[in-house]
């Protein structure tokens, strides 16, 4: 038992520095892919308010979460409610402060449809 | 215990199944899983006595919490690492993010707090570091309660699958087994006893007996142990520190006495202690000797390991009753054969229980042959063995070389881990 648990506690260590060292060490992502030029109206974003059909604007640019949803780590009800609005404080607060991870940043660019413009 | 696992298992399973929500679903159950195995842990290493009895005494209880407490280490440094590795399919930098988060995510750095503290307390249990000494490994077990603590708030911050209540009632538990060790002991840390009798057996060992001042006396079956902790100010070591000595006088004795061998720096300065003088008593624990009817039994004892068959030899001598006992006591040679006069005595008065002394240094190791020679049908008997790590490896083949059933095998080992 003592040998299982140095030999975790080293390769605990060992894990952590590889990933520390390569997060560090590695390019920057060409994070933000161009964003398309399909430009979406506050109109045009309400309209897919669904479940199955669900736009959101976060930090001004309009992504496709439809497809998202169901992997999300909530349940799906925390996300819909947003679905055809405006989400950038719901995405930066998650309703309790707290900002998403680069994880979440880093995923959203697969879902972007395009920039929002704000009508007068 | 594994209850909340799965309910979280099935409230926080992903829809797809791909390798980045996998990862991420493994990371969150290992978390989950990791800390409810820590505060049941936790819970288990509450000391009461009589509490350990349906456990099969505390060093089984022990056991058990050893196995939680290892499990619980396991599992939680697996979890940040699922997360990083769940997050490295999106980048590098995202994965050492989850590892090295924004000095804001208090929640994540309560988690490494909790985890960098369980390291620590846990390093001299696994000898991380060399072997510890048991004063260092107890002082640094105390650290334990801080992780529990941190560790529940980075999950009450963070949780998501389990209801907040579920965490609450198991919280409830371990945060209570803490209080009681940490509060409550300090200002009841046991009966004080005055040492009456010091009296030299061999060599760096001997017997204290031990009376309290009213005469009350304690409940407990041979073969059990007590916390003692002197409070002589003469004592050059090991002042108010409690260490675990099984207890050798028989139940009905109206003093207790307790065989001390000189292993360490505490028990080397106990031999010095001074009559009159008082000790804090806490017990008795463990269970030893199968409770139930009388059986066909063979003991194995050797160096300070002789002494809770001394206790139910002597409980056996006042008896008077027949029974159906060999004693083999092993030992260097006849000088550290401490004890063997009386034992011999109580054989020569108690019909069936018979004495074999073994000299290491004149017959070598003990061996099954050795036994079978002198004791008759063995392999029907129950095995009790008792004595350091050498004699029990020893036993244990010689248990499967008599074709003892492991059930009728039970040892006791001096060690605390």
């Amino acid at each position: 038992m003592k040998k299982l648990t140095w030999s975790a506690f080293v390769a605990f260590w060992a894990s952590v520095v590889t990933l520390l060292v390569v997060g560090a060490l590695a390019p920057p992502q060409s994070a933000h892919a161009e964003p398309p030029n399909r430009v979406v109206t506050l109109e045009e974003l309400a309209a897919h308010a669904t479940a199955g059909d669900c736009w959101m604007a976060i930090r001004g640019k309009v992504y496709d979460f439809s497809a998202y949803i169901p992997q999300h780590p909530t349940p799906p009800s925390v996300m819909t409610q947003w679905c055809g609005r405006e989400a950038t404080e719901a995405y930066d607060t998650k309703g309790y402060g707290r900002p998403h991870s680069a994880a979440a940043d880093g995923m959203m660019d697969q879902y972007l449809v395009g920039v929002l413009v704000q009508q007068d | 215990m594994l209850l909340p696992t799965i309910v979280a298992a099935w409230l926080a399973a992903p829809a797809g199944w791909d390798a980045q929500s996998t990862l991420q679903w493994l990371g969150r159950l290992a978390g989950i899983a990791g800390f409810v195995l820590m505060l049941v842990a936790a819970s288990v290493s509450i000391r009461i006595p009589g509490l350990d009895q349906p456990f099969g005494g505390l060093t089984e209880l022990w056991q058990v919490h050893r196995w939680l407490g290892t499990g619980a280490f396991l599992l939680l440094l697996a979890h940040p690492l699922l997360l990083a590795l769940s997050a490295a399919a999106v980048s590098p930098a995202a994965a050492a993010e989850v590892l090295s988060p924004p000095a804001t995510h208090r929640a994540a750095w309560f988690g490494w707090a909790a985890l960098v503290a369980m390291m620590v307390f846990l390093a001299p249990t696994f000898s991380f570091f060399g072997a510890p000494r048991y004063q260092l490994w107890k002082r640094l077990h105390a650290l334990s309660a801080l992780a529990v603590l941190l560790g529940f708030a980075h999950t009450l911050l963070l949780n998501r699958a389990l209801p907040a209540w579920a965490w609450w009632a198991l919280g409830a538990l371990a945060f209570a087994s803490i209080a009681y060790r940490l509060v409550w002991r300090k200002l009841h840390p046991g009966a004080r006893y005055t040492i009456t009798a010091v009296t030299p057996l061999a060599d760096r060992v001997v017997e204290l007996a031990l009376e309290r001042p009213r005469g009350q006396r304690m409940r407990f079956d041979a073969g059990q142990f007590v916390y003692l902790a002197p409070l002589d100010p003469a004592l050059t070591a090991g002042r108010r520190q409690e260490h675990p000595y099984t207890i050798c006088s028989a139940p009905a004795d109206p003093q207790l006495r307790i065989a001390i061998k000189a292993l360490g720096d505490a028990t080397a300065a106990l031999q010095h202690v001074r009559p009159g003088t008082d000790v804090l008593v806490d017990g008795p624990y463990g269970r030893f000797f199968e409770p139930g009817e009388q059986d066909r039994e063979l003991w194995v004892g050797g160096g300070i390991g002789i002494t809770p068959f001394v206790g139910r030899a002597r409980a056996i001598g006042l008896a008077g009753a027949p029974v159906d006992i060999d004693l083999v006591y092993c030992s260097n040679d006849a000088s550290r054969a401490y004890y063997l006069d009386e034992l011999v005595a109580i054989a020569e008065r108690v019909p069936g229980f018979r004495v074999w002394p073994h000299y290491f240094r004149d017959e070598g190791p003990l061996d099954a042959a050795w036994i079978a020679q002198r004791c008759e049908d063995v392999s029907a008997r129950r095995l009790y063995a008792c004595g350091p790590a050498p004699l029990l490896r020893e036993t244990r083949i010689i248990r499967a070389a008599l074709a003892i059933p492991r059930r009728r095998y039970h040892s006791e080992e001096f060690s605390f881990l």
